[in-house]
């Protein structure tokens, strides 16, 4: 026998739910086949996944395969923060997911001589925890922190934050300014893209139809360099960025001039972007508040793009990019000092 | 399409057969009568459906029960046992860190992983800790107290502090 209960779905209703199902326990418990289906206003089956076909390949090559035989119809799963939303949201279907959750190379950090490769699969808890991440990549690690909320951050992979590719996500400023290069492999082999040229719009990347991302190297910076990432957004926790600004700096420490430079800008264009004016308005100077004020006012002026919407208008964005930019170098700037 | 999944829940071995779109919150709710833990959003925004997936708390609205295959999970039906209510429980009913309820079991399951990995973690970090659980009655001043309570520091004392 099966049971079927239909619920129009307010809160309200969610705990009617419960206290129907107490009420009839005697009922379900002898014939446990029910099932609920939750309905909007319209009548629509709301909030509840569609139909799909389920693979776990234990290999990215099995990935591959698969990938390959369905293309645009089958579906990456990693953390499912994202993709699990959509799909309930009716936002995106699919009828094939592939969960990359049991290929184990895809979620370790490795590190070698004079880079990392961290896999697609790394969650945001595991950078927090990582000692190279700690240490070397400090903008990174502070981005993954920033990212939803601690429930959210056990899942919500970094491979995912990227191929998510929104402007205000929270990983990519820092990866911008690490000089990441953004690892594919697809039935034709594996290639190498620079992360500036991976993002090609809100929610759009390069990525193939039968490619997958299987993670990310970072050359490990030298001495007397230095990182800071910060977010603005409307409340500490789970919320979307109203901009987002990484700063990467070197010094020369003889005479505290600026080596080499970076800065990446969110939420103030249609990817997240490089602030290229910026960064050479500080080449070869020395190192003080008034240079990075300066760059600030370049970055806002003429780096940002941004728009209005109900986050925050263009201008308030602009503004904020001056002040973030200031503020991650000169942190970084410290950070590269203390060395 | 139907998979049959080996889980441990609360201490008890589960086999069952799910269909591969169902959350692990409906399959805890829908299959096997666990309503404790509840659903608010469906979308990873409130916590209510917490639980603890082989040590670390997850949204289980957010995991497919097939991926759940394996693991060890806890929800707030694990925590009392024939002698009464778990001490964390207990403080958050002695406390009144419960109005309506409903976020209650989430942010106990928050709380306990909280506190499990750290028996005495600082206010800033009980609130880090708290930071995916909304609640909308209680203002999280009491729900604070409840748990700074349990913290080793406190334990004992009669009032934790906020
Ligand atoms: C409550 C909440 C709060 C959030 N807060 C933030 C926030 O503050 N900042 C932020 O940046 N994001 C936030 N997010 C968005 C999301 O959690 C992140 O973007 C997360 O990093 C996505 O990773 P995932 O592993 O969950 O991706 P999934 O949902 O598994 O996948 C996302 C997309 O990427 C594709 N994909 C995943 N892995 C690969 C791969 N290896 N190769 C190719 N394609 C792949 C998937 O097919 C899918 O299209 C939030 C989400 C929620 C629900
Ligand atoms: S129901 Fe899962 S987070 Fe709200
Ligand atoms: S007690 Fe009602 S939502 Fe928290």
């Amino acid at each position: 026998m099966i049971f079927t209960i239909f619920c129009v779905r307010h809160y309200e209703y969610d705990v009617g739910i419960d206290i129907f199902l107490s009420t009839y326990r005697f009922l379900y418990d002898s014939a446990m086949d029910y099932q609920i289906i939750s309905i909007n206003q319209k009548g629509e089956n709301f909030m509840l996944l569609p139909k799909f076909e389920f693979y776990e390949p234990t290999s990215i090559q099995q990935a591959i395969e698969l990938k390959k035989k369905y293309q645009g119809k089958a579906k990456l799963l990693a953390g499912g923060t994202d993709l699990l939303v959509h799909l309930k949201k009716k936002l995106i279907t699919t009828d094939h997911i592939i969960s990359l959750s049991k290929i184990k190379d895809l979620s370790q950090i490795k590190e070698e001589r004079d880079f990392i490769e961290i896999g697609a699969c790394v969650t945001m808890s595991q950078l927090s925890k990582s000692k190279v991440i700690q240490e070397k990549f400090s903008a990174l690690k502070e981005g993954g922190d920033n990212l939803g909320n601690h429930l959210i951050r056990n899942r919500a992979t970094i491979g995912g934050n990227v191929c998510g590719a929104s402007p205000a996500a929270d990983t990519l400023p820092a990866l911008l300014v690490y000089q990441t290069q953004v690892l594919l492999q697809g039935p034709d082999g594996r290639r190498k893209v620079a992360i500036e040229s991976f993002f090609k719009g809100p929610g759009k990347t390069i990525i193939k139809d039968d490619e997958i991302l299987t993670g990310f190297e970072l050359p490990i910076p030298q001495k007397n360099c230095g990182a800071h990432y910060i977010q603005l957004g409307k409340r500490k926790s789970s919320e979307i960025n109203v901009v987002n600004v990484a700063s990467f700096i070197e010094i020369n420490p003889g005479n505290k001039t600026i080596k080499n430079c970076r800065i990446a800008l969110g939420a103030v264009a249609a990817t997240p972007i490089r602030s290229f004016f910026a960064e050479d308005a500080l080449k070869n100077k020395t190192a003080d508040e008034t240079a990075f004020y300066e760059a600030g006012e370049v970055a806002r002026r003429k780096d940002c793009k941004p728009i209005d919407d109900f986050r925050g208008t263009a201008e308030y964005r602009r503004a904020m990019i001056g002040v973030l930019t200031k503020r991650t170098l000169e942190t970084a700037y410290k950070q590269a000092m203390a060395q | 399409m139907k998979r049959i999944i080996n889980l441990t829940i609360n201490k008890i071995i589960y086999e069952h057969a799910v269909e591969v779109n169902t959350t692990l919150a409906d399959f805890l709710r829908y299959e096997l009568g666990l309503t404790g833990t509840k659903k608010g959003c469906d979308t990873g925004d409130c916590g209510a459906c917490t639980v603890i997936l082989d040590g670390d708390t997850v949204n289980s609205c957010l995991v497919l029960a097939v991926q759940a295959d394996g693991a060890v999970i806890e929800t707030i039906e694990g925590l009392s046992n024939e002698d009464g209510l778990h001490p964390l429980q207990q403080a958050f009913v002695e406390k009144g860190a419960i109005q309506c309820g409903f976020c209650s079991p989430g942010v106990i399951m928050s709380s306990k992983n909280l506190l499990d990995k750290n028996d005495n973690p600082s206010n800033q970090e009980i609130r880090e800790g708290l930071s995916g659980n909304l609640c909308r009655c209680t203002g999280y001043t009491k729900i604070f107290e409840a748990v700074s309570s349990q913290c080793s520091d406190n334990k004992g004392g009669s009032h934790g502090k906020i």
